[in-house]
């Protein structure tokens, strides 16, 4: 889990500049973008090792942008978060390619845990 | 509209409007367990002998906490209030009042669409003997049916003025650029346009499109 390098997308961006200082201190490396065309644009030009992607954001929603993101590199994984309290939006990201998806407010730990996941899964091929 | 109709539609509203809210409090709560959470991170790291500049960190954390403390707050006193305008089905509400409120709570729902929606402050206390719940609905309808025919990312602005020794809520939707054949012919053909016709109807107000800018305009008095 050495030199990971995760991209975090939400409009709340207090959540992920907290989120991503809690990684920092674990010793994962993170870059945050406030919006889906901000994400997409840096996956295009920067290699990211997994997202985690907020589903309900102004603009580019969270399924648009995770299609755009499937568009530029389908092997990258990706989390989905939701504060919907169904998981109707979660199953269909996950239908359309994203690794999994969690529920906000989150367990650090269960997120850590499902990054893990992924990243073994994805370096399986 | 039947009585059966109208609860289903009252409840839909109602319900839609509390998912958006919820959402938002999902995502307050969110931000003060993680923060929580990072001074946790900090005082392990403390008890380990990494004090790291902890006492600013820590200040920063509770400030964050502070600010979101009150925007819950804020959110779950204005979904009360929401929540009971569903109380009695005829009373009197102060016109200002009660859209300012409703544009709190649902102003996330017009932001995800791209869509800033503002009120002007109004000195005059217009009041209306209406049912309330309905009423809302007949605002947000006519906020809805700007945002989605148009596709240009303007902002919406609502004001409570005089036209013709009438009184009206205008709904202006700020882009210059449309001409009356534009907009008009863009809201009228459309379901939403009957939709807020028929609401407007129910509570004895009536539903216009504006001769001389993107606006609908909704007649009380």
């Amino acid at each position: 889990m050495d030199n990971i390098n995760i991209l975090l997308i939400d409009d709340e961006i207090e959540f992920i500049e907290t989120l991503a200082e809690r990684f920092e201190l674990r010793g994962y490396t993170s870059k945050i973008a406030g919006d889906g065309e901000s994400g997409i644009s840096m996956i295009a030009k920067e290699s990211f090792d997994i997202v985690i992607l907020d589903l309900m954001m102004p603009g580019l929603s969270g399924l648009d942008t995770l299609r755009q993101i499937k568009d530029i590199d389908k092997t990258l994984p990706v989390i989905m978060l939701t504060g919907h309290g169904s998981t109707k939006d979660g199953m269909k990201g996950m239908r359309m390619g994203a690794f999994d998806f969690l529920m906000k407010p989150l367990d650090i730990n269960e997120l850590l845990e499902k990054i893990k996941l992924a990243l073994s899964e994805s370096s399986k091929g | 509209m039947t009585q059966v109709e109208n609860s289903d539609n009252k409840a839909a509203f109602m319900g839609r409007v509390t998912a958006s809210v919820t959402h938002e409090i999902q995502n307050v709560l969110a931000i003060i367990k993680e923060t929580s959470g990072l001074m946790e991170d900090f005082f392990l790291l403390q008890k380990s002998g990494d004090p790291q500049n902890i006492e600013e960190k820590l200040d920063t954390c509770i400030k964050t906490i502070k600010k979101q403390t009150y925007r819950g707050v804020n959110l779950t006193s204005g979904l009360n209030v929401f929540a009971h305008t569903a109380d009695s089905s005829h009373v009197s509400i102060n016109i200002f009042e009660t859209i300012t409120k409703m544009i709190f709570i649902t102003k996330r729902l017009f932001i995800q669409k791209g869509v800033d929606v503002s009120i002007v402050e109004c000195s005059k206390p217009y009041s209306l003997n209406t049912d309330p719940v309905l009423f809302q609905m007949a605002v947000f309808s006519c906020i809805e049916c700007l945002i989605d025919n148009f596709v240009t990312k303007a902002s919406i602005t609502l004001s409570i003025q005089s036209i013709d020794n009438r009184t009206a809520i205008q709904f202006l939707y700020n882009d210059d650029t449309l001409t009356y054949e534009d907009y008009s012919q863009k809201i009228v053909p459309g379901d939403q346009w009957t939709k807020i016709t028929l609401l407007c109807e129910q509570i004895g107000l009536t539903a216009e499109v504006a001769a001389d800018s993107p606006a609908i305009l909704i007649f009380f008095k």
